[in-house]
């Protein structure tokens, strides 16, 4: 049989302690009520708010950063393409210029040519020019010779010239003149 | 009304005469016999806390004014804390409540702190407005009181309860206390089931006893706080009016600055402590549902 002397020095222990520290279950509800009246209102109004507010904050910086990366990889991009423009535009350019100056030096060629070909012309018919007036000169010398032999001939001789002598004269002369 | 004293039979008492209990502020056996200086405390600290938290909330911005942006530090600070420890589900679970464990602790502690409780309050008359002592103090921080402190670690162990039931479910708590771990068979198998049987009951005690820890840990602490503190101010009292003075002044300076930290230290420990507990009984047994898998 279990002697019940433990149990009530036990519970007058227990008694010793409520007495000493002074417990009492009123205090005890008292105290348990207002720390769940702060754990309610801090859970709905204050916990509740902030770390949603918190939860919306990383959001935007997660969002944030994404973009950012975002941007940078088409910044990266903008760039190679605007490289890739540049290269382009300046192997255009290069091409164009290439081009221009083999056009330039074609038209250049050909002017010469054509202009050679002008003063070719000009000489040629200067020279031609140059021959029918020498001729004509030529002939005029001539005529003019001629009829200075005959006019000569006649007043030396006292022999009026017929046209056949006259005519011989003229071809002797002329003969002799273009010797 | 008793008195707490120590004393020494070849010196004269050297322990300040503080109360082990709260003192009621009416009859004791009136219908606000409940309503002692730690209740008053803790009205004023409830009032303090939802006070700021509400101004801290208020009008709140993602650029976060002033209070807001110092109650986000400490929800954010320990809701890490929390989570690095229960882990991300049972964090938003258990966070509002420890949360506001750590706040209001914190906050009854380094209230306790403050000049004028434990020290204005009713006592020896020696003249105008004036005591020898006070024996029984206006305010006394609730986490003095014995009632607050089992209070507090009954709801604790409440929400543990609760957490733990949700999550692994009554069987899964017997089998997760009980339950021997290391799938052995045959006659091994018997022995080491009646040993985890042994450790189950033995953590069951450990379960049982934890609200007890908890609440006698915190009100030791800053119970024996209230106690140097008041001891050190008292030291002396006998050098005359100047001496007096100083010495309330001076000698309990140094004990202000580790109370500071006690009162944070015991405000964290609780908060922890409550975490770890919350922990342990959640976690699933990995290896079991290893073992079912294969």
């Amino acid at each position: 049989m279990i002697s019940a002397t433990p149990i009530i020095i036990a519970a007058g222990k227990v008694d010793a302690i409520v007495e000493k520290f002074g417990l009492a279950w009123g205090k005890l509800i008292a105290q348990v009520i207002i720390f769940w009246v702060v754990f309610t209102i801090l859970k709905k109004y204050a916990f509740g708010p902030i770390l949603a507010m918190l939860e919306q904050r990383r959001q935007r910086i997660a969002d944030g950063e994404a973009k950012l990366e975002k941007i940078s990889r088409d910044a990266a991009e903008a760039a190679k393409s605007s490289q890739a423009i540049i290269d382009k535009a300046e192997a255009d350019a290069a091409r164009l210029v290439k081009e221009a100056d083999d056009a330039a030096k074609a038209l250049q060629e050909r002017r010469q040519q054509d202009a050679v070909a002008s003063a070719n012309t000009i000489i040629a018919k200067a020279r031609e020019a140059a021959e029918l007036e020498k001729e004509q000169l030529m002939s005029q010398l001539k005529r003019e010779f001629g009829r200075m032999v005959s006019d000569a001939t006649s007043r030396v001789t006292g022999k009026v010239l017929n046209t056949d002598d006259q005519t011989r004269i003229n071809q002797e002369t002329a003969t002799q003149v273009s010797a | 009304m008793s008195i707490f004293t120590l004393q020494s039979h070849s010196f004269s008492p050297v322990l300040a005469n503080v109360h082990s209990y709260a003192s009621e502020l009416f009859e004791k056996d009136s219908v606000l016999g409940f309503f002692t200086n730690s209740v008053l405390v803790a009205l004023v600290v409830l009032t303090l806390v939802l006070w700021f938290a509400r101004k801290a909330t208020k009008n709140m911005t993602l650029v976060p004014h002033k209070a807001q942006n110092f109650f986000e530090f400490i929800v954010e600070f320990l809701y890490g804390q929390v989570e690095g420890i229960v882990g991300p589900k049972q964090a938003k679970l258990a966070f509002p409540l420890l949360g506001t464990i750590f706040i209001y602790i914190l906050v009854s502690n380094w209230f306790g702190l403050l000049p004028g409780v434990g020290t204005i309050g009713w006592g020896e008359s020696t003249g105008f407005l004036s005591v020898k002592a006070a024996h029984d103090p206006l305010l006394r921080p609730p986490t003095a009181d014995l009632n607050a402190t089992i209070g507090l670690s009954v709801s604790a162990f409440l929400v543990w309860l609760y957490l733990t039931i949700k999550e692994v479910g009554v069987w899964g708590f017997i089998v997760h206390t009980f339950g021997p771990k290391g799938g052995l068979k045959g006659i091994m198998g018997i022995a080491v089931g009646l040993v985890f049987l042994f450790v189950g009951a033995i953590e069951i005690v450990s379960i049982i006893i934890r609200p007890v820890t908890l609440s006698i840990r915190l009100f030791g602490n800053i119970f024996a706080g209230e106690n140097v503190l008041h001891t050190m101010s008292d030291l002396m009292a006998n050098t005359g009016p100047v001496g007096s003075f100083l010495g309330s002044i001076a000698l309990p300076l140094p004990f202000y600055f580790m109370e500071l930290l006690v009162g944070l230290l015991q405000a964290i420990v609780f908060t922890l402590l409550c975490s770890v507990y919350i922990q342990l009984s959640t976690t699933h047994d990995d290896h079991g549902h290893e073992e079912e898998h294969h």
